[in-house]
């Protein structure tokens, strides 16, 4: 019983130390405006909790309705989260091992769709 | 208390809410002009091209082909063969078989203003906007390719393959069933479509068919056109004229 309760803790603990722990991908862009305490998500709780739900409702908007705004697209999502190799000045895709959306998105399990037909890295031209 | 509005001042009164709601309503307008692209499309709109086949070259197809493949990124698949090849926009050639003319024609996506790949799509991933353009909604598109089978003019394609750095404003996946938009992006932001901008000439005229002032409408009024496959009722938004 108490080796189960030493293995439940031990979960607990290692699980609120992955939520607490900072983001080492976060960006370069995203990272620099953090850091100049500039607040780009009202909440950062809220952006992580339901980010699918305000791209689901931005998806339908803009392609029915041709709503087209910058906030919450998954473009300046993807502009502003991604990281570039330092040795090649290549973007690196968000959804690669380690890099912004896969990092979050491995760790909870949960399969990250939008790049299987979205870009993954700004723009063309872009560098 | 029991006061009772006699005719004229049931008038005055009329006029005056009348007069206050038209202010308000105008200034909403005005507000909804300055940013279009915050507010739905509306059908006060319809999107059309004219295609003069008479002033239309080759050549100018050619660059139309390049110019859609460029903007829109398709054309580049390297596993795709034959028939599985993207083709959103396409050169054809027409022959009046008793008189020998040949025509070429740029086909693509003719926008009809009744789809058959609307009606038939089990998802509706097969979607018209309230402008007149129809697309697909790739989200909800299950691959089913009913939507091929019912377009008259075999506009759409299949992604076969798993395609990687697609343009910014395109999506486009594996599984999926894709044709012309129109360029919905560029219209949106008021420019006309790619492959209108390649034409050097007025072979192509882009715009609003419902606008009395656009120049679509007014050629529309003035030169004799058509639509492919007329006789299926299907209002398209893509007219020809020269054929």
């Amino acid at each position: 019983m108490n080796r189960f309760l030493i293995v439940f803790l031990t979960l607990l603990i290692s699980s609120a130390f992955a939520h607490t722990n900072e983001h080492a991908n976060l960006g370069e862009q995203a990272s620099s405006i953090k850091a100049s305490g500039k607040v780009f998500h009202e909440s950062i709780s809220i952006i992580r909790k339901i980010h699918p739900e305000f791209l689901r409702h931005k998806r339908d908007k803009t392609l029915r309705q041709g709503v087209r705004t910058d906030e919450y697209s998954l473009k300046g999502c993807v502009s502003c989260h991604v990281n570039k190799d330092k040795t090649n000045n290549q973007y690196r895709s968000v959804d690669k091992k380690g890099q912004f959306c896969s990092d979050c998105h491995e760790q909870v399990s949960v399969s990250l769709d939008c790049f299987t037909c979205h870009r993954t890295i700004p723009k063309e031209g872009s560098l | 208390m029991n006061k009772t509005l006699n005719r004229r001042d049931f008038i005055k009164t009329m006029s005056a809410t009348t007069i206050g709601v038209a202010t308000v309503a105008s200034g909403i307008t005005l507000t909804t002009f300055a940013s279009t692209n915050k507010v739905p499309v509306t059908n006060e709109k319809r999107w059309g091209m004219l295609i003069d086949t008479n002033k239309l070259t080759e050549a100018d197809i050619d660059g139309m082909v390049s110019a859609c493949q460029k903007e829109q990124g398709w054309g580049s698949e390297l596993y795709s063969t034959g028939n599985q090849k993207p083709g959103w926009i396409k050169k054809l050639k027409v022959k009046d078989k008793a008189t020998g003319k040949v025509s070429n024609l740029a086909l693509m996506c003719q926008h009809c203003e009744e789809p058959p790949c609307v009606d038939v799509c089990p998802t509706n991933a097969s979607m018209k906007r309230e402008d007149g353009i129809v697309l697909v909604d790739k989200h909800l598109c299950i691959g089913c390719r009913y939507c091929m089978m019912a377009c008259p003019y075999d506009a759409r394609s299949f992604v076969h393959e798993t395609l990687r750095n697609q343009k910014e404003h395109m999506p486009r996946g594996k599984g999926t069933v894709e044709s012309c938009t129109m360029c919905v992006h560029k219209v949106d932001k008021g420019e006309v479509p790619a492959c209108v901008a390649s034409v050097n000439s007025d072979a192509v005229i882009f715009g609003d068919l419902y606008d009395v002032s656009s120049k679509i409408n007014q050629t529309l009024k003035t030169v004799q056109s058509a639509q492919i496959r007329a006789d299926l009722n299907l209002n398209t938004g893509i007219r020809y004229s020269g054929i």
